[in-house]
Order: C-alpha cells, then structure tokens, then sequence
C-alpha cells in the first residue's frame, strides 16, 4: 500500500474514492500516475467535444487535448530515453476508476447541465492534480529529468486551472 | 501590406544565430540590409518579452520554451505562425509600421505587441 498524502486524499475523494496507501511512491509510480492523470483528461474532453454545443467548454476540450497530448509525448519520450517501465499503481488504478464513474454521471448529461458538470469538474481536477504534483510528486521524484518534465508540465497544468476558472465563471453555472 | 514568412524548426542548432538561420531557411525571405532579427521566446505561458519594438522590415522570431503548443496570432488575423511545438520556432518578416497586438490562438490569455517604427529614410 502506499502511502496517501493529503493531496492524495483530497485528489481521491475528489474522484470518489477511499485513502488506501501507507508507502511513498516511487519515480516509476508517480510517472505512471501523471501520465494516468493527463489521458484521463483527454478522455474528458473527447467527451466533451461529443456531447457539448457550447463553444468555450469545446475551446477548453481541444485545448486539454492539444496540451496534454504534448505533456504526455514528452513524458513518452523520456521514459523511452532512460529506458525504464512506469508502475501502475494504487494511485493510478483510483484515478482510472474514479474518471470511469465520473464519465458515467458526465454521459447521462446535456446541454448546459452538462457544461457545467464537465466545467466544474475540470477546475476541481487540475485543482487536485497541481497540487499533488506541487507538493507530492516533484518533491518526491529523484530522477532529474523526471523532476523537470513535472516542473514543465505543472506550468501548462496550472495554465489549465486558470482556464477552466474563466471557463466556470463564464458558464455562470451557480446562477 | 506587410509581408510574412514563416519557418518552424527544431530546437537543434538555433544557438547558430536567427540572422543565419533566416538567410538559410527553405522558405525564408532574404532580409534586406539593415534588418534585424528580433527573438520572442514563448515560456511559462507568456510571450518574453511581451512588447517589442522594431524597424520595418525587421524579423520577429518566436521560440517555443513550453512543453505545450503554441501560436502568434494577429488579432485582427493579418497574419500568424504555424503551431510551434516544443522546441521550435517561426518568424515573421513585418513591412508595415504600427502597434500589431496578438495572442496565442490555443491559449488566447497569452498577449503581447509587435510596435513597427517606419525605418530610416536613407
């Protein structure tokens, strides 16, 4: 079991899961789960841009595509130059089932419900993932080039985070 | 009417010089002489520097410092750059004077002004 930081945790509740580690994480884990995290996100979005009308939700969907296809390349590419495996784990199985179940309740949506629903959920889950890469994973990671890609890619995560803000206020979804 | 060029390479070998690499671009328009190249490199989501100011016929060359793609786009349209992934860049090649302000087209918080001064009678 690993061990689940507070970050994790929120980020699991967040995703409607339990707490379920007691171990740090490895450099092979923690690439696993980043890259677990951004193809999650791309999975949202290609619903989203199936399902939305609305033309800022399907700005921000092709956006996460775009980025995180490039964050995601890179993290191939160096996994592929150190020659090494990323490791499933506790962590990355979670965020797997906790996107399955939030894409479930996504589906089930249309029109502005669920705009809102994808919109708020995207501001949530950069909220969650930046601060588990911010304050667990860089500071957790040894291998350098690991350690600058995360510090790389938590620029165009919290790039995401600032949009997907505009993105929900624009929707006006409290209202 | 001002004339653009655009170029995009990887980042190997842009240490050569942008002047060098303008003159020997597949694609890229002879500068004139007195022509300057003008770096913009495009990191942490923002265009640095965000302002720059240029002589007619002068360069603007953007780098892509970002893991995440990248544009310079008009906004009034008039011209813009290929995508830039990581690592590779483009320039445009401005003839006309004036304050010409774009954004980033996949990330349009991203802004920044190419101001154009007339060049030098003579």
């Amino acid at each position: 079991m690993k061990t689940m930081t507070l970050a994790l945790a929120l980020a699991a509740t967040t995703v409607g899961l339990s707490a379920k580690a007691d171990q740090p994480m490895n450099d092979l884990e923690i690439a696993h789960t980043a890259y677990t995290a951004g193809s999650l996100d791309i999975r949202y979005a290609h619903l989203a841009l199936a399902v939305s009308e609305n033309d800022a939700v399907r700005e921000f969907a092709r956006t996460m595509i775009r980025d995180h296809t490039a964050v995601n390349d890179a993290a191939g590419a160096l996994i592929a130059e150190l020659n090494v495996t990323p490791q499933d784990n506790d962590f990355s199985r979670a965020l797997v089932e906790g996107a399955a179940a939030k894409r479930a309740e996504l589906v089930a949506l249309t029109g502005a419900d669920f705009d809102c629903a994808y919109a708020t959920n995207e501001l949530g889950y950069h909220q969650i993932v930046n601060k588990t890469v911010a304050e667990t994973f860089i500071p957790a990671v040894t291998v350098a080039p690991l350690k600058t890609l995360l510090e790389d890619a938590l620029v165009t995560f919290r790039a995401h985070e600032a949009h997907a803000e505009r993105m929900v206020e624009g929707l006006q979804c409290a209202s | 009417m001002r004339k653009l060029t655009l170029v995009t390479r990887r980042r190997f070998g842009q240490g050569l010089g942008a002047s060098l690499a303008l003159a020997s671009a597949p694609g890229a328009s002879p500068a004139h002489d007195g022509s300057h190249v003008v770096e913009v490199r495009i990191s942490r989501f923002a265009f640095v520097p965000k302002r720059i100011e240029i002589a007619a016929g002068d360069t603007v060359l953007w780098i892509n410092d970002d893991l995440a793609p990248h544009t310079a786009t008009a906004r009034d349209g008039a011209w813009q750059t290929a995508t830039l992934e990581h690592g590779s860049s483009a320039r445009v090649i401005f003839d006309a004077p004036g304050d010409m302000d774009y954004v980033c087209a996949f990330h349009p918080h991203m802004t920044g002004t190419v101001s154009v001064r007339s060049k030098p009678a003579g």
